[in-house]
C-alpha cells in the first residue's frame, strides 16, 4: 500500500505527467482506453459476456442493424426463418425435446398448444407461399399495396409463435439486435464487443513482453557495451531484415501441428519476435546518453554493481519511453492480428476484430456494412485512442518533439 | 566515397549470414519432407526424398551450400510445387508485378505527403494543419485490411456499377503497361492511402523542425519571402531526413503488396511466397526469403550511400 | 557632438509573447534613438530582452505567439515597422536593415554555398545581372578579409572555419549596403582573438558604409571596446542609458554599478579573495515584482522601491536611468 502511494507521489512528482494531466485530449483518451480495459476485464474475469454468447444464434442470417431498414425481400426471408425453425422443430423424430431446444437468445417459444401452434405455422406457410410467387416484391409492393400489408400479417404470424422476452431480458435481446448479425445469425454487437478482450489480451500480452525483451536488451547493450552491443545490434539488424508478415508466416507454419495451433500461443511468439526490436533501438539510444551522466558516475563510486545501477538508476530513467513504445506497439499488435486472421494465421477460436473483418468480405459485396463497420468502429475508436494518448506522450516526455 | 560503399556492404555482410542462419534453422523446426510428403508417407519414401533434396545432410553443410548458391546468383533449385520450374523461374516471373504495385506506390506516396506535409507544416497551428493531421491519425487507426475491402468494394464493385462499365478490375492481373491502370492503379491508390497517415506526419515533424532553425531566420532576416523560404531553403535540408525516409519506407511497401497481392489476385512475389508456405514448397520458400532478405540488406546499403550524397555535410567524411 | 537626425527611433517598444501560462512581456517600453555612424551597444545578461527587442525592430518573431503593443512605435525611413506589412518589410529587411546572429555554423544554411547565399540578398535587392552578382560576392568576401575568395565562394559554411563564417555573415549583412545593420551577440561563439578582429572588422566597415550598428552583447568588455552609446537592460526594461565612457566611469544605476564590479580586473586583488557577483537570480517574467524589478538584488533598497516601480529620468548629456535613488556622480 505504501509503496502504491509512493509510487502516485513519484509519478505525479514528474514534470512529465503533470503536464500530460493538463492535456484535456490525451485525458479524454485515457479514459476511453480504461473504458475498453474495463470492459476486457469484465469479460476475462467475470465472464460478461461468454464465449458462448458470441456463438449462439441471436436472429435471421445477416440482418442489417437497428437503423437500416431491410428491404422486403429480406424481411420474407427473416420472418420464414422464425416459421422454418419451428417447423423444422416439428419434423425432428422427438418433437418435444426439439421444440424445448428453440430459441434465439432472450427469444422463446410461445407457450401454445399444439393445434395452436399448428394453425399458426399453416397460416404462416399459406401467406408465405403467396408471396414468394412474386418475383420482384419491391416492384410488386408498389404496384399492389396489399403486399405490404400481407407482408406484415406474416410477419405477425411468424412472431406469433414466439414469446416476446419483458423487462430487462427484452433489453438484453434488443441490445443484442442493435448492430445486426452476421452470416450466421450471430450477433455482432456481441461479438464486437468481445473482441475488445481478445483485442485487448493480445495487445497487452505482445507489447508487453515486447517492451520489456526490447529494454533489457536495449539497456544491456548499451550500458555493457561491448560483445553484449555487438551481438545485441547484431541481432535486430537481422530480425529486422526480415520482412515482417514473412516472419509471422514462418513462425505460424511452425507451430502448425504442434499443440499450440488454433491458440494464442503463435501469435504471441510471431508478435513478440517482431516488435521487440522497436523499443531495444530506442532503449539502447537512451541509454547510451544516460550512462554518460554524471548520476551513473556517482552510483559507480559508492560502489553499486553495473547491474544493479542498470536496473534501478538508468532504467526508470527511460520509463517514458517505454510507456510510449508500449502503446504504439499495443496498436501494432490489434492492427497486426488483423491482418493474421486474415491470412488464416491469426485467432481461430474467439472472435475478434479481425476474423469479424475477414468473414466480412463476402458480405460487403452484397452491400452489407453492418459486420466490418462495427468491427472497424470499435477497432479504430481504440487504436485512436492509443495514438492520442502515445502523441500526447511524447509532447510532455520529450521536450525536442515537435507536434 | 567508394570505400564509404564498400564498407557498408561489407559491414551487412555478417548481418546477412546471420539472416540466412536464422531463417534455415526456422524453416528446418517442422520438418519440410513431412511437411511436404504428409505423415502417410512410408519411411522408404521419406528418405528417398530426403536425401534426393539434399536435406539428409548435416545442417552446416546444408548451410555453406545454399550461402554458395545465394552468393553465385545460382537459383536453379526445382520448386516442389511447380515441377520443372525453377525457384529462379518463378522469381523472374513474379517480380514484374510486385514491381508494378510496388514502385508507383512509393512515388505516389511520396509525391502526396510532401506536399500534404509541406501545407500543414506552412499553415502550423492553423485549422488547415490540425485538420489533416487528425485525419492522418484517423487514417492510421484502421486496418489496412479495412481498406482493402472496402477500396475494392468502391473502387470495383460500385464503380463499375455506376459508370456500367469497368475502370478497375476486381481482381486479377495481365502484364502490360496498357493493363496497367485496370489492373494495379486501385492497389496502388488503397497502399498510398495508408502509408499517407505515417508520412504525413512525419514529413509534417521534420518540416516544422526545419523551420525552427536559425538559418531559416537569417534567410527571412535577408528579405527572403516566405514561399521561397519554405520550398528552397527548408525543402533542400528535410530532403536529407525525408530520402532517407523513403528508402526505409521501401521494404515496407514490399510487405503491404503481399496484402495487395493475397487480395487482388496479382501474381507477385508475396503471393507466390505465401503460397509456398502453405503448400510447403520448401526450396521456393526458403529461396524467396533469401532474396527478400538480400533487398532489405541492399535498401540498407543504398540508404547510407543516398544520405551521404545527398548532406554534403558527409560527402567529405 | 553635432545634432543629427536619427536614423532609427525607437519608441514605446513592448513585445509580448502568448506562453502556456499567459501573456508574457519579454520588451517592457522601451525607447532610443539611433544615429548615423554610432554604435549603440545593448548590453543585459541572458533573458534581459535585447535579442527580442533586436528581433522585434526587424519583426523577425514567429507571429502565431508574439506581438507588439499598439503603442509601440519602430520609426525608419517615414515608415513605422512596428505597423508595416509583410511585404514593406521585406524590402526593408536586408537592404535597409540587416541582422547578423551568434552562431554562424548554425545561422548560415548547410546545403548552399556561400556564394549562393549572398548571391540571394543581392538577387532580392539589387538589379544586377548574374555575373555582376558573383562579382560583388567576391568583392564583398575580399572587403570581410577572406582570403582567396574566388574559391571560397564555392565553399559549403561546414568548410569554413567560426571566424571566417562570421565574416561570411557579415558579408552577406553588408552587401547591399543597409544603413543599419545589428549584430546580435557576434563574436560570443568565437575565441577572444577572432574576437578582436571580428570587432575591428565591424569598426572598419561602419566608417566606410557610414553604417549604424546595433551592438547586442552581454560583454562588457566588447562594449567599452567598440560602442559610443550603451542601452543596459534588466528583466525586459531599459534601466541606464549613455555614452559608454560616462557610464564605464560613473554608471548611476546600482545595477550597472554591480556588473561593472563584477569584472574581474588584473592587479586589484579583492577582499577575501572572491570575485565579486550580484547575490540573487533576475525575476522570472510571469512573477515580476510590483515595484522595481532589481529591488531584492539591490544594496540600496529602499521600501519606495518595492512598491513603486521607478520611471526612466533623463539625467542630461544624453544620459537617463531608471532608479528612485540613482548613484552620486563620481567626482
Amino acid at each position: 500500500m505504501r509503496a502504491l502511494d509512493r509510487g502516485f507521489r513519484w509519478l505525479l512528482g514528474q514534470r512529465g505527467v503533470r503536464k500530460l494531466l493538463r492535456d484535456r485530449v490525451a485525458l479524454v483518451a485515457l479514459a476511453v482506453i480504461s473504458v475498453y480495459v474495463g470492459i476486457a476485464a469484465l469479460i476475462l474475469f467475470f465472464d460478461v459476456i461468454t464465449l458462448d454468447e458470441t456463438t449462439e444464434r441471436v436472429g435471421p442470417r445477416t440482418m442489417p442493424g437497428v437503423w437500416e431498414s431491410p428491404s422486403l425481400e429480406s424481411r420474407l426471408a427473416f420472418a420464414e426463418l422464425y416459421l422454418e425453425t419451428v417447423q423444422n422443430a416439428l419434423d425432428k423424430r422427438s418433437p418435444e425435446k426439439a421444440l424445448a431446444e428453440v430459441r434465439f437468445a432472450e427469444l422463446e417459444l410461445a407457450a401454445l398448444s399444439i393445434d395452436e401452434r399448428q394453425a399458426l405455422l399453416d397460416e404462416g406457410w399459406d401467406l408465405f407461399d403467396e408471396l414468394d410467387e412474386l418475383d420482384d416484391l419491391d416492384a410488386a409492393a408498389e404496384r399492389d399495396p396489399g403486399v405490404l400489408a400481407k407482408l406484415s400479417r406474416f410477419e405477425e404470424t411468424a412472431a406469433r409463435l414466439y414469446r416476446r422476452p419483458t423487462g430487462c431480458a427484452a433489453l438484453k435481446y434488443r441490445a443484442r439486435l442493435l448492430l445486426g448479425t452476421d452470416r450466421q445469425g450471430r450477433s455482432i454487437l456481441v461479438r464486437s464487443i468481445y473482441s475488445i478482450k481478445v483485442a485487448t489480451q493480445i495487445g497487452v500480452v505482445a507489447a508487453l513482453i515486447s517492451v520489456l525483451i526490447g529494454t533489457l536488451l536495449g539497456g544491456a547493450a548499451a550500458f555493457f557495451g561491448g560483445w553484449v552491443d555487438h551481438l545485441v545490434v547484431w541481432l535486430y539488424s537481422t530480425f529486422s531484415s526480415i520482412p515482417w508478415i514473412v516472419l509471422l508466416t514462418v513462425l505460424a507454419s511452425m507451430f502448425m501441428g504442434s499443440r499450440f495451433d488454433g491458440g494464442l500461443v503463435p501469435v504471441y511468439s510471431a508478435f513478440c519476435l517482431s516488435f521487440w526490436i522497436a523499443p531495444c533501438r530506442v532503449i539502447r539510444g537512451e541509454v547510451l546518453k544516460l550512462k554518460e551522466l554524471e548520476f551513473v558516475q556517482a552510483a559507480t563510486a559508492i560502489g553499486f554493481g553495473r547491474a544493479r545501477i542498470l536496473l534501478k538508476h538508468v532504467l526508470p530513467n527511460t520509463a517514458h519511453l517505454m510507456f510510449i513504445n508500449f502503446s504504439l506497439l499495443f496498436i501494432g499488435a490489434i492492427k497486426a492480428e488483423v491482418i493474421l486472421s486474415f491470412l488464416g494465421l491469426g485467432v481461430k477460436n474467439e472472435p475478434s476484430w479481425g476474423v469479424m473483418i475477414n468473414h466480412s468480405r463476402e458480405e460487403v459485396i452484397n452491400h452489407f456494412f453492418w459486420q466490418i463497420g462495427s468491427a472497424t468502429f470499435f477497432m479504430v475508436v481504440l487504436v485512436l485512442a492509443f495514438n492520442v494518448l502515445s502523441d500526447a506522450l511524447q509532447d510532455a516526455f520529450d521536450p525536442k518533439h515537435v507536434g | 566515397m567508394w570505400s564509404y560503399i564498400v564498407r557498408r556492404l561489407l559491414y551487412n555482410v555478417p548481418v546477412y549470414l546471420g539472416i540466412i542462419l536464422v531463417l534455415m534453422l526456422a524453416l528446418r523446426v517442422n520438418d519440410p519432407v513431412w511437411a511436404r510428403l504428409g505423415k502417410s508417407a512410408s519411411p522408404e519414401a521419406y528418405q528417398a526424398f530426403k536425401e534426393q533434396m539434399g536435406l539428409a545432410e548435416p545442417f552446416w553443410r546444408q548451410y555453406l551450400t545454399f550461402l554458395g548458391k545465394v552468393f553465385a546468383f545460382d537459383l536453379s533449385d526445382e520448386s516442389w510445387e511447380h515441377t520443372g520450374v525453377s525457384v529462379g523461374g518463378l522469381l523472374r516471373v513474379s517480380f514484374p508485378p510486385t514491381l508494378a504495385i510496388t514502385v508507383p506506390a512509393l512515388l505516389l506516396t511520396s509525391l502526396i505527403s510532401i506536399s500534404v506535409g509541406l501545407v500543414s507544416s506552412f499553415f502550423r497551428g492553423r485549422w488547415l494543419d490540425r485538420a489533416l493531421m487528425f485525419a492522418a491519425v484517423l487514417g492510421m487507426s484502421v486496418s489496412f485490411l479495412v481498406y482493402i475491402v472496402f477500396g475494392q468494394y468502391w473502387g470495383a464493385y460500385a464503380l463499375n456499377e455506376h459508370i456500367e462499365g469497368e475502370l478497375f478490375a476486381v481482381a486479377g492481373y495481365e502484364p502490360g503497361p496498357g493493363n496497367w491502370v485496370t489492373y494495379c492503379m486501385l492497389p496502388v491508390l488503397i497502399s498510398t492511402i495508408v502509408a499517407m497517415g505515417y508520412d504525413t506526419r512525419f514529413y509534417r515533424a521534420v518540416m516544422v523542425e526545419e523551420c525552427g532553425r536559425d538559418y531559416i531566420v537569417t534567410a527571412m532576416a535577408k528579405g527572403a519571402p516566405k514561399r521561397k523560404i519554405m520550398f528552397v531553403h527548408m525543402l533542400k535540408n528535410a530532403m536529407i531526413p525525408i530520402i532517407t525516409r523513403i528508402m526505409i519506407t521501401l521494404p515496407f511497401l514490399i510487405m503491404g503488396s503481399f496484402l495487395l497481392e493475397m487480395y487482388f489476385n496479382i501474381p507477385g512475389m508475396g503471393r507466390m511466397l505465401l503460397q509456398a508456405i502453405t503448400t510447403a514448397d520448401f526450396p521456393v520458400t526458403q529461396g524467396f526469403v533469401a532474396v527478400f532478405a538480400l533487398v532489405f540488406i541492399l535498401t540498407n546499403v543504398l540508404t547510407d550511400v543516398l544520405y551521404a550524397l545527398v548532406d554534403p555535410r558527409v560527402r567529405l567524411a | 557632438m553635432s545634432a543629427r537626425e536619427p536614423v532609427l527611433q525607437v519608441r514605446h517598444l513592448s513585445t509580448c509573447f502568448r506562453t502556456e501560462r499567459g501573456v508574457v512581456t519579454a520588451v517592457d517600453d522601451v525607447s532610443f534613438d539611433l544615429f548615423a555612424g554610432e554604435t549603440l551597444g545593448i548590453v543585459g545578461e541572458s533573458g534581459c530582452g535585447k535579442t527580442v527587442a533586436s528581433k522585434s525592430i526587424m519583426r523577425l518573431l514567429p507571429e502565431h505567439l508574439s506581438f507588439l503593443r499598439p503603442e509601440s512605435e519602430i520609426l525608419f525611413d517615414s515608415l513605422d515597422l512596428a505597423r508595416a506589412d509583410e511585404k514593406q518589410m521585406r524590402k526593408v529587411r536586408g537592404d535597409r536593415i540587416a541582422m547578423i546572429f551568434q552562431e554562424p555554423m548554425t545561422s548560415l544554411n548547410p546545403v548552399f554555398t556561400v556564394g549562393w547565399q549572398i548571391d540571394e540578398a543581392l538577387k532580392y535587392h539589387t538589379d544586377l545581372d548574374r555575373s555582376a552578382r558573383r562579382a560583388r560576392a567576391v568583392e564583398m568576401l575580399r572587403v570581410v578579409e577572406i582570403p582567396d575568395p574566388e574559391r571560397r565562394i564555392g565553399e559549403y559554411p561546414h568548410q569554413l572555419s567560426g571566424g571566417m563564417r562570421q565574416r561570411v555573415m557579415i558579408a552577406m549583412a553588408l552587401c547591399c549596403e543597409p544603413d543599419i545593420l545589428i549584430a546580435d551577440e557576434p563574436t560570443t561563439a568565437l575565441d577572444v582573438t577572432i574576437q578582436a578582429q571580428i570587432l575591428d572588422l565591424m569598426e572598419g566597415l561602419k566608417r566606410k558604409l557610414d553604417t549604424a550598428i546595433v551592438l547586442i552583447t552581454h560583454d562588457l568588455g566588447v562594449v567599452a571596446q567598440v560602442c559610443d552609446r550603451v542601452l543596459v537592460m534588466y528583466a525586459g526594461r531599459l534601466i541606464e542609458s549613455g555614452p559608454v565612457l560616462d557610464i564605464f566611469h560613473a554608471p548611476r544605476h546600482p545595477y550597472t554599478r554591480a556588473l561593472l564590479d563584477s569584472i574581474p580586473k588584473s592587479g586589484r586583488r579583492e577582499r577575501g579573495g572572491r570575485l565579486r557577483t550580484i547575490e540573487g537570480i533576475v525575476p522570472g517574467l510571469h512573477e515580476l515584482p510590483p515595484g522595481c524589478r532589481f529591488e531584492d538584488r539591490c544594496a540600496g533598497r529602499e521600501q519606495r522601491c518595492a512598491d513603486q516601480e521607478p520611471a526612466l529620468e533623463p539625467l542630461g548629456q544624453g544620459r537617463a536611468v531608471r532608479c528612485h535613488f540613482p548613484l552620486p556622480e563620481e567626482v
